[in-house]
């Protein structure tokens, strides 16, 4: 036999089968694209030297490992769909003489031609497009875009080993599915087990029961802090229910309108229930990982969309004034220090002041049961849902900037809720019982639960002495030194962003100083970083957002091709046995309607459910505009829904080519 | 009285992508009486399913027409078509053309779904049938579990069930052991002397053998035909074999 015999045989091969090799290709030529391009960026050194760089490189490698580990599953699938649908053509090779080793040669040699055009292909593309995504992504992080043009040598090796490791994977599972078959079932290929499937109903009440659940969660969780806790164990239970209910599910409904034969024998819904059954069999797992990608797709992207978009309100949010000092004052000191330091540096700037906001303040933290708050830091429980932050004001500051005149007597108090009332007559905290004169439904704006996650509730008593003796009273019980109290003073300035930042640093050399432990904050200052990491985080969205619609769009092809096969023979017997050219052409095209849209309504079910808990994780992230989110999810999904429809009408062309259906 | 009268039947297959033109028929003629059994015989490739393609409507002659009881094919609307073939023609293939999606009650009331007959009226018409072919206890299963056998009995009540004017059958024994074979033609015969008009196309002497009439087609036109009237199978099968001797060597015909 010729030397060339093999490597030509390996290259007909994949010319013949160019209709399913072709998108694999690509899919792995976009692969290394999009993983050369990532490692590129995480490990670039201009990006780790900028300010805020690291945190996003951080993001960056995240997203490197997101990639890898998808596409080494990704890829191993659809080869496997591929392998699948030639089994014949090996079981044919066979029995003409070849023997199985000869097989593994030609298939060794196809991996190669494969891996090289994927590689070589996919980094020249990544190494070009490098430079293009690194200055979006700079301009997405507000960075400065550095001349010159480089190719990363880790990023290189990485993509190497990395596809070299997938495609020897890919290899190995199809000599061994090649090796364990015998010629017959190799012939037979794609069409074994093509049993009627079985309505499996403990999984439809799995399924059932894990989603209500997973939904139920997302519905019911009111704190922030639950939310973050409950949030992963639920998405666990809508893939659950969403795995369960696309395969067991579906097909238990089928067999449930089959069994109505008034139902079920009518010209409409006969071929419809039956191809519909047969579909579901074979594509349900496909089509809840469609779901699932999508359902994560949407997520992603709007989430860190409304994120990005969102974060001057996130800033405003989480930092409410331009300059924002809270320090603890010591038993001995008191606060007259830090009034005139401030002063002193405003003068220096001209600059004055305004909407100035200031109080004393001590917070307690404890479980509250009832009426009752247990600080005991040792016997807190494991329950953070009812983890409360308690803030003690004395009442002259609250009267002051409520502009009150309110009076109280010694264990008299006013309380303020941020999340649900405080239903209680009196309120039992480090052994002293406090009652409760009013209920307050507003409070003045403060500053104090901007990173609070948990709910808090407000307290003002009757003077500072309540105030310093409970604090103390919270020191001594968890045997801390004492602390004293804490004092807020807040305010904006007039002058632009430059010179915010230079009053800020100032009084952090002023303050920091005489008062160690303030925490001395302005928006200005850590601009940069939240641009960094929500901008990391957005980029990282789009990305893998990307990458997955990538993966979605070659499973629609697949599907399409396969059912395309498979369709073509079962519309010629409807022909003869009697149905008409549109009979037939309405009834399949309704039927690969609904098994393609199928996943996109779950998906968007699934989003409609996750909604609430969304809103309460993005709260989390000082993200509170709910409106906004709203309409980044709204947008997001109608951007897919258009991709997807784009997609579908596309492969639905290859897909009506193979059943020619012009041709009857 | 006549129900199937095919008058020069022509066929030439052009190959889409300027490729030579093949004929399939040259020029096609016979008629086929009310409760006949006629097989048409030829070599593999003579045009044998070309021609029940287009006696089925499935297909469009070149040139030449088809006429059901009278009523030129050709002058039935696009529209009407499916439903005339269901109410007039049944179909027996060399591969079933079951579905396998269906089980094999379903396939059996394919047609008549198609035709909106209600379960109650579908299940009485299959009754008999099914106890006449002795497929009354698999009809609650699929294609893939029964024999070949058994799936063209299923497919020979499909066609049985419409109580069709005509039954065409495509090499019915193609995909059959001998055994399976012998009890189809056996009830073919059946049903034939039921009433039961019957055009068989095979390249199987065996098959023809059980007909009470056998066409000969070659290189596109029949050639010659052979009536059984009262010869036993056995003296028809040696007729048959000598007249496809006959063929093979070139003798007897004439244009
Ligand atoms: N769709 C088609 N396109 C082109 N040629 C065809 C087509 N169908 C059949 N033929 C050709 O017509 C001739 C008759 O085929 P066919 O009717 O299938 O013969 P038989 O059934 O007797 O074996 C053959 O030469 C075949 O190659
Ligand atoms: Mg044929």
């Amino acid at each position: 036999m010729s030397r060339f015999f093999y490597p030509k045989l390996a290259a007909t091969n994949l010319k013949k089968n160019a209709q399913t090799y072709l998108p694999y290709i690509l899919t792995c030529i976009g692969t290394v694209m999009m993983y050369y391009i990532m490692v590129f960026l995480s490990e670039n050194e201009g990006l780790g030297k900028m300010t805020g760089g690291s945190e996003v490189q951080t993001i960056l490698n995240l997203g490197c490992y997101v990639i890898a580990i998808f596409s080494a599953i990704f890829l191993f699938y659809t080869h496997s769909f591929l392998i699948k649908r030639r089994k014949k053509e090996f079981g044919l090779f066979n029995i003409l003489g070849m023997e199985k080793k000869h097989i593994a040669r030609v298939l060794a040699i196809e991996t190669l031609y494969v891996a090289v055009i994927s590689l070589g292909a996919g980094l020249l593309g990544g190494i070009l497009l490098s430079k293009l995504i690194f200055m979006v992504l700079l301009k997405i992080l507000n960075f400065e875009v550095p001349l010159g043009f480089t190719v990363s040598g880790p990023a290189l090796t990485a993509v190497l080993f990395l596809f070299a490791g997938i495609f020897l994977l890919t290899l190995l599972n199809t000599l061994r599915q090649i090796h364990l078959a015998k010629p017959v079932e190799l012939l037979m290929g794609g069409q074994t087990g093509e049993k009627e499937p079985k309505t499996k109903w403990l999984l439809v009440v799995m399924g059932t029961l894990s989603l209500g659940w997973g939904y139920y969660i997302s519905l019911t969780t009111e704190s922030p802090l639950a939310a973050l806790n409950q949030f992963f164990f639920a998405v666990l239970l809508v893939m659950v229910g969403t795995y369960c209910l696309f395969t067991a599910g579906s097909i238990a409904v089928l067999k449930l309108l089959r069994r109505n034969k008034g139902y079920y024998y009518q010209i409409r819904h006969f071929t419809a229930v039956a191809g519909m059954m047969y579909r579901m069999k074979q594509n349900a797992v496909g089509l809840a990982n469609i779901c699932i990608m999508a359902t994560a797709v949407l997520v992603m992207v709007s989430t860190t969309v409304s994120l990005y978009i969102g974060m001057e309100d996130v800033l405003r949010t989480r930092y409410p004034q331009h300059i924002m000092i809270s320090t603890p004052v010591p038993a001995q000191q008191s606060v007259e220090g830090l009034q005139t330091s401030v002063k002193e540096v405003l003068a220096k700037h001209g600059l004055e002041g305004k909407d100035r906001l200031d109080y004393r303040y001590a917070a307690l933290v404890g479980n509250q049961e009832g009426d009752r708050v247990i600080t005991d830091m040792s016997n807190i429980s494991d329950d953070s849902s009812s983890v409360r932050e308690f803030y003690l004001i004395p009442l002259e500051d609250y009267n002051r900037l409520a502009k009150r005149r309110v009076s109280l007597g010694d264990d008299e108090i006013l309380i303020y809720s941020s999340s649900s009332k405080y239903e209680e007559d009196t309120l039992t905290v480090l052994n002293r019982t406090l009652t409760v004169k009013e209920r307050l439904d507003s409070f003045f704006e403060n500053n104090l639960n901007r990173v609070s996650i948990s709910g808090s509730y407000y307290v003002v008593v009757k003077d500072m002495e309540v105030v310093k003796a409970m604090a103390e009273a919270q020191d001594e019980e968890n045997g801390d030194d004492p602390s004293g109290y804490r004092y807020y003073l807040g305010f904006d300035l007039e002058a632009d962003e430059a010179d915010i930042l230079a009053v800020y640093q100032d009084i952090r050399t002023a303050v920091g100083n005489d008062y160690p432990g303030s925490r001395i904050e302005s928006p200005v200052a850590v601009k940069e970083s939240f641009f960094a990491i929500y901008g990391g985080l957005f980029f990282l969205g789009i990305f893998l957002g990307a990458l997955f619609i990538m993966a979605t769009v070659l499973i629609i092809y697949y599907k399409q091709v396969s059912e395309g096969y498979d369709d073509k023979a079962r519309f010629e017997i409807m022909q003869k046995v009697g149905m008409s050219r549109e009979e037939v052409r309405g009834s399949i095209r309704s039927q690969v309607l609904i098994v393609f849209f199928l996943p996109l309504v779950a998906a968007g079910i699934h989003i409609a459910f996750a909604f609430p808990i969304i809103t309460k994780l993005l709260a989390v992230l000082n993200l509170t505009n709910v409106g906004l989110f709203a309409w980044c999810t709204a947008g997001t999904i109608l951007v897919f829904a258009l991709f997807y429809a784009l997609v579908y009408g596309l492969t639905a062309k290859v897909y009506y080519r193979i059943v020619s259906w012009e041709t009857f | 009285m006549t129900i199937l009268e095919v008058n020069n039947l022509k066929k030439v297959y052009t190959t889409r992508f300027g490729g030579s033109p093949v004929q399939a028929l040259a020029n096609v003629s016979f008629s086929v009486e009310e409760g006949e059994y006629a097989a048409i015989m030829g070599e593999s490739g003579s045009g044998k399913t070309t021609l029940l393609n287009i006696l089925a409507s499935l297909d469009k002659p070149t040139s030449g027409e088809v006429l059901l009881k009278g009523k030129g094919l050709s002058t039935i609307k696009e529209k009407e078509i499916s439903a005339f073939r269901r109410e007039n023609l049944g179909f027996v293939f060399q591969d079933f053309n079951l579905l396998d999606t269906f089980s094999l009650q379903d396939n059996i009331f394919l047609p008549l779904v198609l035709s909106g007959k209600s379960y109650e009226e579908m299940s009485r018409r299959l009754e008999p049938i099914a106890r006449k072919l002795g497929i009354g206890d698999i009809l609650a299963k699929y294609p893939y579990e029964v024999s070949g056998g058994q799936k063209q009995r299923c497919a020979v009540a499909r066609a049985l069930i419409t109580k069709p004017q005509l039954i065409l059958a495509d090499e019915p024994t193609g995909s059959l052991d001998s055994q399976s074979a012998e009890g189809l033609l056996r009830l073919f015969k059946e049903i034939n002397l039921e009433g039961q008009t019957l055009l068989m196309v095979t390249h199987s002497v065996k098959a023809a053998s059980h007909a009470k009439r056998v066409l000969f087609i070659k290189d596109g036109e029949v050639f010659h035909q052979l009536y059984k009237a009262n010869m036993s199978d056995e003296a028809m099968y040696q007729k048959i074999s000598d007249t496809l001797t006959t063929m093979a060597t070139g003798g007897g015909h004439h244009e």
